[in-house]
């Protein structure tokens, strides 16, 4: 029996399987084997992709080896003279190294942390109001700061924050706390960096896990409640589960942000009392970078934090493969 | 044992009597957590809503008052001296304009590139899915840096045009793989089956199935593409000179700087810009995020009714 | 059985999904073919002039004098103008290669920058017979040439301005409060602290609060000194410093030497500390912003809050409801009686670098070096720096020149100057031969340094006064040097605000010399001197 050309795929296959008369269950690779045979229509479902990757990510990464190189300005990107790890042993040897990477490394993680459960929290505590208005408010409320520029929120933390004026000052003064300065204070500025990184990321990031808490199905939770169980159980056996897999993977994700802090938010913040905490690879990068001219240099040291990020990002994601079925690859 | 019986009249789920309805219902155990709940949320919305009501008081208000901490509840000589200077000036009309077009096109352009292999990714059939992850992850992390970026871009003559804002972010991995953990866990494998038996191809299973019970991911995926280009103003800033093409952000950030240009202490010659003109500058910055944020705030209510629940009631018998 | 297995046709998707691949493919092309499209947008038959502005300048169409100048060149001209980060656009533009074909703004292409990127821009010094008025500046103001030239080659044009004062930190006291409290204006850091104590103590501006703020000063930042910061005060001790401090090297009879490791700052230091102990500075002093350092200044209605402080002018420092209390002083003393004489920082502004660069593969040379020496010529110099003929300054005579006050009342002479024209950020020549009748801020600045002027008496300019603009380090040098002034600042500004906000600067003096000297600063002062000899032997 040749296999005609109809209009469904029941009768065109990559291989030589027969068609299974109706009712009968199919031999077990039949199935697996069409599959395959269609493997081409993912591939152009991810040309796109593919294409635009290869174009504006691949292909400039030529960049990169400008830190094995001298600049120089003449000779174009890729025509210095060649230095191999001249520039990694000048950062690794210079006196601003271990702050450099001590201040980064605590600022990032602490801000990870926060940054990690407060989302999970909060999407867990909206997800419980009831009235759809109700809800909606209070999402839409604790989004809105995201979208205030990084500029204006340094503003508004020094105000708040002012030794002399500021509101929160004044109201720990009200309490019998004086003397705070925590614009000023080293010990201060990871907190106050903290915090205000949360308040306003916060609401923003617990979308994605709205999201997921919105398709878990309600048969589940009728299920539950049927059989008993109190809020807070509900959200531990229905809610976290499906949480779960999201959470996996934006863990791995920022778990390459190990050492990635954001640079213009440390930099105004920056001032000559925090300045030994408060200087990290960023903005030292900056520094030296874009006004002292040292490209070779810069884009050494952010070879360097990028390496220790991917590193990072390889370790959480061999672990979660071992520990969860959720992993990037 | 207590249960709540579903209403199988609508009646409404919100309003005194329903509350009164609900509370019956309930242990005291769930009473207690709710009013937990009820007072951590409270707790939240008040510290997040009152610096951005501080920010719309401040940029009404003398801004001497503003900075000595005296403008706390209510504004304090009022006037619209930040308003008038923001929109007095024509660029931001223009402004508007550019960031409408280029974060629709390239919101467009994101959705076509991300969400198609998003899905093909998280077919377990797929063969090279692990490695194609690797090859995209890997960009995250390792790029040329600005200056092989610039040139590539000019060499295939994106600068100054539109299209250097839309194209070489077409893709965010990190999008992708949020994408792709959605689509992995919440697609039930059973529909699929049922599609491939009916003779269903991939093109066919995607736009006719995947794509309607996907809403929840499609709106957040959309929302995080489109406030990405919204808030952009790195790209226009190094890659355009055309001043009319520059978006929102950048002539915002310019109204910003500009009158917060002493931020590093006097610079040139004294006497630049001291009296009148300096004496405002900050309520032009608190101006300015109410001018940039507007827009997005009043556009995402109504994506939010696809985040609600019951999306894939009915749709897997057994 | 089929005998063989046929091979699979390719199904055409069908639908909704054909169309999707469609849009897809159509947008990909769309966007190549505009790309293509959009390439080259420039148009080779103009002059395109990147301005590096202030952003409260208008735009330069609305200038008059712009209109001169494009008649003048013959050829359109296309202005950009740039009025924030600067630094980030700078840096992609100069590493790329595209430059415009002229760069104008204070310093907008540095020294370091043209140590780099030289061959991007136009060796100027071959040209001179096209810029007749570039030359008569290089005549008439000493220094001018050989601060734009470097190894020979001249890459960039200044700007000189005649009428701005030697010092541009001027010192103010409430005069006011002085005579509220029946007390003399301080001539020693001991007679400042105790009028301090005063301020703080009497309520002088008489509204019942101890609100005063007897000390503030300008934010010190991270990377440097600058103006109207306490180092002014680094003169009373006989210490030449100049621009406000900068990277702390000043020169003392012919060596070159950084104030971070000398005895005479760490003196400064302990007094601040001691003003801070006792409360009688800005708690805000090291965490406030500019734009809050100049509001607390401007008082509220008629009562002031600040009694010392260092600005420009009192109008610009205090605002206009309360600047007529202040009074203008000189230089204190470190001690009554002290055998060092005082000195005032020696600030570089009249002279300013940088002004104006061409690019090297310009088409339109001949045209851009006559819009060029446009700028120099007499009358649009005076437009660049105070505003349009007829608006903004009238021409009385040869040479002769008045700046009119603001047509619009609101604003203050210096915010009107600003917003008219490119001000001090655009290159010219206001020659020594000009009369100018000065505007009002002008006239009070000039008038705020008159105290000061002593300060400058006997002082040996080549030996003592560091040539900071003059010194051009070579690219080797300057590597080096940069970043070892990044390590020195990070550890030398911190110390600073520790050492006065908790003391123990000369406990830990020794200690810190030896640091500081190490992390790099020994080499740089060592460059430097080396740099310095050359330019001393050359005068």
């Amino acid at each position: 029996m040749t296999a005609v050309l109809q209009d469904d795929d029941r009768t065109t296959t990559a291989t030589g399987a027969e068609p299974a008369p109706p009712g009968r269950p199919r031999p077990p690779g039949a199935r697996l084997r069409r599959h395959l045979g269609r493997q081409w229509q993912l591939w152009a479902l991810m040309a796109p992709a593919i294409a635009f990757t290869l174009v504006f990510a691949y292909v400039p990464m030529y960049g990169l080896q400008l830190a094995f190189r001298r600049f120089d300005f003449e000779a174009g990107l890729t025509g210095g003279e060649w230095v191999g790890l001249f520039y990694f042993e000048q950062f690794f040897s210079s006196p601003q190294f271990w702050p450099l990477l001590r201040n980064t490394a605590v600022i990032s993680v602490s801000t990870l942390v926060g940054g990690f459960i407060a989302p999970i929290v909060l999407a867990l505590l909206i997800n419980q109001v009831v009235g759809r208005r109700r809800k909606r408010f209070t999402q839409t409320a604790t989004y809105l700061p995201h979208f205030i520029s990084i500029v204006v929120v340094v503003g508004m933390l020094q105000v708040f924050l002012s030794p002399s004026n500021g509101l929160v000052t004044q109201l720990l003064e009200r309490v019998g706390i004086t003397g705070v300065n925590f614009l000023g204070d080293p010990s201060s500025f990871v907190p106050v960096y903290v915090i205000s990184e949360v308040w306003q990321h916060c609401g923003w990031n617990s979308i994605i896990y709205l999201a997921a808490l919105a398709s878990v199905d309600t048969q589940l939770y009728e299920a539950a409640r049927i059989d008993g169980a109190n809020r807070w159980q509900i959200i531990r056996n229905v809610d976290l589960p499906a949480l779960v897999p999201t959470m996996v993977v934006l863990f791995i994700l920022n778990m390459g942000g190990v050492l990635a802090t954001g640079f213009e938010k440390i930099f105004l913040m920056q001032n000559t009392l925090n300045l030994p905490v408060s200087e990290v690879i960023a903005t030292y990068v900056y520094k030296i970078g874009i006004v002292g001219n040292q490209f070779s240099y810069a884009t050494a040291i952010g070879l360097f934090n990028t390496v220790v990020n991917f590193a990072f990002l390889l370790v959480a994601n061999s672990v979660a493969k071992r520990v969860s079925s959720t992993s990037l690859w | 044992m207590t249960t709540s019986t579903p209403s199988a009249t609508p009646t409404r789920s919100a309003g005194p009597a329903a509350a009164l309805r609900r509370m019956r219902h309930q242990s005291p155990g769930d009473l207690a957590f709710a009013a937990f709940v009820g007072v951590a949320l409270t707790a939240v919305v008040f510290a997040t809503l009152y610096p951005i009501w501080f920010v719309a008081i401040a940029s009404v208000s003398a801004p001497d008052l503003v900075q000595s901490g005296q403008v706390l509840l209510f504004p304090r000589g009022v006037n619209s001296f930040g308003y008038e200077q923001i929109f007095a000036d024509a660029r931001i009309w223009q402004g508007y304009r550019n960031t409408l077009t280029y974060a629709v096109v390239g919101t467009a352009i994101n959705m076509l590139v991300t969400i198609p292999a998003a899905y093909a990714l998280s077919r377990r059939e797929f063969r090279t899915r692990r490695v194609l992850i690797f090859f995209f992850a890997f960009t995250m992390f390792f790029n040329g840096g600005l200056i092989p970026n610039y040139l590539l871009y000019r060499d295939l003559g994106l600068l100054n045009t539109m299209w250097v804002f839309v194209l070489p972010t077409a893709l965010n991995v990190y999008n992708l793989i949020i994408a792709r953990a959605f689509f992995e866990h919440s697609l039930p494998e059973e529909l699929h089956e049922a599609a491939f038996i009916d003779g269903a191809s991939y093109f066919q299973v995607f736009t006719r199935m995947v794509i309607p019970l996907s809403k929840p991911i499609l709106s957040v995926i959309l929302l995080y593409y489109l406030v990405a280009h919204w808030n952009d103003f790195f790209t226009g800033l190094v890659f355009i000179r055309d001043a009319d093409l520059q978006p929102l952000q950048v002539v915002l950030r310019d109204i910003l700087l500009s009158n917060n240009v002493f931020a590093g202490g006097a610079g040139g010659a004294g006497g630049t810009g001291g009296g009148y003109g300096q004496q405002f500058a900050d309520q032009i910055k608190y101006g300015v995020i109410v001018v940039s944020t507007l827009p997005v705030v009043v556009l995402y209510p109504f994506l939010q009714k696809y985040f609600e629940k019951g999306v894939l009631i009915g749709s897997v018998k057994g | 059985m089929p005998a063989t297995a046929p091979r699979p046709h390719p199904r055409r998707p069908r639908g909704r999904s054909r169309r999707v691949t469609g849009l897809v493919a159509s947008c990909a092309a769309a966007g190549l073919l505009l790309s293509g499209c959009g390439a080259d947008a420039q148009a080779d038959d103009s002059i395109s002039v990147m301005v590096v502005k202030h952003g409260l300048t208008k735009p330069m169409a609305e200038m008059a004098w712009v209109q001169q100048l494009e008649e003048v060149a013959g050829v359109p001209v296309e202005w950009e103008e740039v009025s924030s980060d600067w630094d980030q656009k700078k840096n992609p533009m100069l590493a790329a290669g595209d430059v415009p074909d002229v760069i104008i703004g204070f310093n907008a292409v540095t020294d370091q920058d043209l140590v780099t990127f030289h061959s991007l821009f136009e060796d100027l010094s071959d040209d001179m017979d096209a810029l007749p008025n570039a030359q008569a500046m290089f005549d008439e103001v000493d220094g001018a040439q050989d601060l734009v030239t470097r190894d020979g080659a001249i890459r960039a044009l200044p700007s000189y301005k005649k009428y701005w004062p030697q010092a541009i930190t001027h010192q103010y006291v409430n005069q006011q409060w002085l005579d509220t409290l029946g007390l003399e204006a301080p001539t020693t850091w001991d007679e400042l602290f105790d009028v301090l104590t005063a301020f703080k103590e009497g309520d002088p501006n008489g509204n019942g609060q101890a609100d005063e703020i007897p000390l503030d000063f300008s934010p010190v930042g991270t990377t440097g000194f600058g103006y109207f910061q306490p180092t002014a005060l680094l003169g009373s001790t006989g210490m030449q410093v100049v621009n406000g401090g900068g990277n702390g090297y000043f020169l003392e009879d012919g060596e070159v030497k950084n104030l971070f490791v000398d005895e005479r700052y760490r003196d400064l230091v302990e007094f601040l500390h001691r003003c801070w102990e006792a409360g009688l500075m800005s708690p805000d002093a090291f965490t406030q912003d500019y734009s809050t350092y100049q509001s607390v200044a401007r008082g509220t209605g008629d009562q002031a809050r600040v009694g010392f402080s260092w600005g420009w002018s009192a109008s610009d420092r205090f605002g206009p409801g309360v600047y007529q209390q202040y009074a203008a002083i000189g230089q204190l003393q470190q001690e009554a009686g002290q055998s060092a004489p005082v000195r005032w920082s020696w600030d570089y502004e009249n002279l300013t670098p940088n002004a104006v660069l061409v690019s090297a593969s310009t088409p339109h040379k001949d045209a851009v070096l006559r819009m060029v020496d446009q700028f120099y010529a007499p009358d649009t110099s005076v437009q660049v720096l105070w505003g349009d003929l007829g608006t903004n300054v009238e021409k009385t005579g040869d040479e002769q020149y008045t700046v009119l006050p603001p047509a619009d009342p609101a604003l203050d002479p210096s915010t009107w100057k600003w917003t008219s024209s490119v001000a001090d950020n655009g290159p010219f020549f206001i020659r020594p031969e000009m009369e100018v009748q000065l505007p009002a801020d002008l006239s009070e600045a000039v008038a705020d340094s008159a105290p000061l002027q002593p300060a400058y008496d006997g002082v040996d300019v080549l030996r003592d006064v560091y040539p900071q603009p003059f010194l051009k380090l070579d690219e080797d040098d300057t590597l080096v040097s940069s970043l070892n002034d990044t390590a020195v600042l990070g550890v030398v500004m911190p110390q600073f605000a520790q050492w006065v906000t908790r003391g123990g600067a000369t406990r830990d003096w020794d200690e810190h010399v030896e640091t500081v000297l190490d992390v790099g600063l020994a080499e740089n002062v060592e460059i430097r001197q080396r740099y310095y000899d050359e330019y001393a032997a050359s005068r």
